[in-house]
């Protein structure tokens, strides 16, 4: 398995995820101050999952996700602040105002669509990657997508047509189904791969929490699908975090307090359970204890990330709404 | 000009299409045009040139309609023939969501340039799955272009459009006019959208008519003229982009308007045209709008029953002697 081994871009990954997290936080706060819903899938707890992957995708790859995707935008490298400014609606956003939290794309970036249908992403990733073989650039495409997909009908299409047209495609499935709760996917199989492995499509499962896992499992698959050109299926098992609801987020763990992770006494509350083994604090214990970086250096890093939210904050906030007489326009080419 | 029947007219475009872009695929080729009549050895030198473009897909309407978003959005041409247009219900969430949203929605950074083909129409004891007419259902959802040839010579020149659109464009086809025949201008010629053709003029009723209807019009003005009623035969060829002009145009010259429509008339394109018409040329109109369709109830399958919902000639000429009172 291709490992990450330079302190570099350990930290890099770290930078990344933090970017995620911060930008989360900064949506929770704007929805709050002008009152606006559509904020109701955040990317919190997941992004051990995001980073390994838009860390290792090049030039040219294609990502589709799904309706919590905001940490994939900003993770591919989006500007946080046109994305932000998106989610506001504003003129600055990345589409103008258009698309909002579900429907974002930045094309520049190489992030083509954002479906807010369930199962939308994986039907247009395997369009992707039928594209991506046509051309043949050597790219490969992404879906990304949550373990409810797996409910849905085109999955199965999915699935199956990558797999008879071997299609450079990578499955990345976010499985965050909440133990005690009703499941986000209801399949009579044992487990999600059975379903993909039916189908010929090699798959691998993985702890999601644990982002240099993986780092690794997407980097052997991309490794092979770049190689093969075929579909790989990973499963990235994700505690959920526990502000997620189905119609609004409650801020229920607050905001990331970088130190918990070496001050394990300020964990406390109903949710220190998950916030002890939350991906960003737990990769940074194992920085430290790793020797990897000093506590100067995750909390430097920290600093840095906030004060680009900062401004990608007041970026969004600076931006007018789109004059109305443009809703008209756009619709055809 | 050489005559040629609508289904040789679709694959002159395609084949002209697919050897100046080689970024055009054709999924479902076999249930297009292939098998329909076209000469053997024409048919087997396409297939043998185009091995990887020509795919058989699984049946898999769904993501089959995905597939054309996600590969028109990352660079290519798809072409996709679902059949019989009943079966791209299976898609419609890709079609409606996907396809017709995706370049506002991105705020105009995707192009979608693709095609969706499909059979409509009653063609014969299709029975109520067979026989569906879906146009309006797509005219009704932003960002699909809908086109509906009538002739082999509309079908050339519009797919040669249809393909080259950077927008997904729904190109219906009524399975009863691939074996008819035509006049097709040669070589490579393309019609733009939005540019309706008058197919016969007269001076007394406009009849608006597409697809197969255009040729019971035609019929029916035969049928008028030994009557001594002289109709006008208006063929808008598309429904999204729509030429209101060419029907207005025509209202403004007879005052009456009739408009004949395969599906069912409830919120039909003949309703939207009947719309337009009373909205933007009231004061040309002599009397009512009427429009001739199918009954609102699923296509019986019984020859008798059958023959009693399909609009024709016959009851295109009955309308319009009662609105002239002849």
């Amino acid at each position: 398995m291709p490992e990450i081994v330079s302190r570099e871009a350990r930290l890099s990954l770290l930078e990344r995820m933090l970017l995620m997290r911060r930008f989360e936080e900064a949506v929770i706060h704007a929805a709050a101050k002008h009152k606006y819903i559509g904020r109701n899938h955040l990317y919190i707890g997941h992004e051990g999952t995001g980073a390994a992957v838009m860390a290792q995708l090049k030039p040219g790859d294609l990502a589709h996700t799904t309706h919590r995707n905001h940490g994939h935008i900003v993770g591919r490298g989006a500007d946080p602040g046109r994305a932000l400014a998106e989610i506001m609606g504003r003129e600055g956003g990345l589409c103008g105002g258009r698309g909002g939290t579900w429907h974002m794309t930045d094309t520049s970036v190489g992030f083509q669509s954002t479906s807010a249908m369930v199962g939308g992403s994986i039907g247009l990733a395997t369009g992707g990657g039928f594209a991506c073989k046509q051309l043949g650039q050597g790219n490969v495409s992404v879906a990304l997508f949550g373990d409810g997909v797996l409910d849905e009908g085109i999955s199965y299409e999915a699935f199956n047509f990558a797999s008879q047209y071997s299609l450079p495609i990578l499955f990345m499935c976010e499985n965050n189904e909440k133990p005690g709760r009703r499941e986000t996917s209801m399949l009579a199989a044992d487990r999600l791969l059975d379903i993909p492995k039916a189908l010929k499509i090699h798959t691998m499962t993985v702890d999601g929490g644990d982002v240099e896992a993986v780092h690794a499992a997407v980097g052997e698959a991309l490794a092979r699908i770049r190689k093969d050109q075929v579909p790989v299926f990973i499963e990235s098992q994700i505690e959920a975090w526990p502000g997620s609801h189905q119609h609004k987020p409650e801020f229920t763990t607050g905001e990331t307090d970088i130190s918990m992770a070496w001050d394990t006494g300020k964990i406390t509350g109903p949710h220190a359970d998950w916030i002890r083994q939350e991906p960003i604090l737990r990769y940074v214990r194992k920085l430290l204890a790793e020797k990897a970086a000093a506590q100067a250096d995750i909390e430097a890093l920290d600093k840095k990330v906030q004060a680009k939210m900062a401004k990608a904050r007041d970026f969004a906030e600076a931006s007018p709404f789109p004059q109305a007489e443009g809703a008209i326009l756009g619709a055809f080419a | 000009m050489t005559e040629k029947t609508f289904a040789q007219a679709m694959f002159d475009a395609l084949s002209i299409s697919m050897e100046q872009d080689p970024t055009i695929s054709v999924f479902g080729a076999s249930s297009f045009v292939l098998g329909r009549g076209l000469p053997p050895a024409d048919e087997k030198a396409f297939i043998a040139k185009y091995t990887t473009r020509l795919l058989d897909p699984p049946v898999s309407e769904n993501v089959l309609a995905s597939v054309g978003v996600g590969s028109a959005t990352a660079g290519l041409r798809p072409f996709i023939n679902f059949g019989t247009s009943s079966f791209a219900f299976e898609a419609h969430n890709q079609i409606v969501n996907e396809a017709g949203n995706a370049r506002y929605m991105s705020g105009g950074q995707l192009k979608v340039p693709l095609v969706y083909h499909m059979f409509h129409g009653i063609r014969g004891i299709g029975g109520a799955q067979h026989s569906q007419s879906p146009q309006s259902m797509y005219a009704n959802c932003p960002g699909l272009e809908v086109v509906l040839p009538a002739t082999p010579a509309d079908a050339k020149g519009l797919m040669r459009t249809a393909i080259r659109s950077d927008n997904p464009t729904l190109f219906i086809t009524h399975t009863k006019l691939l074996a008819t025949k035509g006049e097709v201008p040669d070589g490579d010629y393309a019609i733009p959208f939005a540019k309706g053709e008058v197919k016969r003029a007269g001076k007394d009723v406009t009849i608006v008519a597409m697809s197969l209807m255009v040729l019971e019009a035609l019929k029916a003005a035969d049928q008028l003229k030994a009557l001594g009623i002289d109709a006008e035969v208006v063929d808008p060829r598309t429904v999204v982009p729509f030429d209101a002009k060419v029907v207005i145009d025509s209202v403004k010259k007879t005052g009456r308007l009739v408009i004949l429509e395969e599906a069912s008339l409830v919120c039909s394109v003949a309703s939207e045209i009947a719309a337009i018409v009373a909205e933007q040329a009231f004061e040309a109109l002599k009397g009512p709008i009427i429009r001739v369709g199918r009954p609102h109830v699923p296509m019986p399958y019984s020859p008798s029953l059958e023959a009693f919902c399909t609009p024709d000639a016959a009851k295109l000429v009955d309308a319009v002697r009662k609105l002239l009172k002849k």
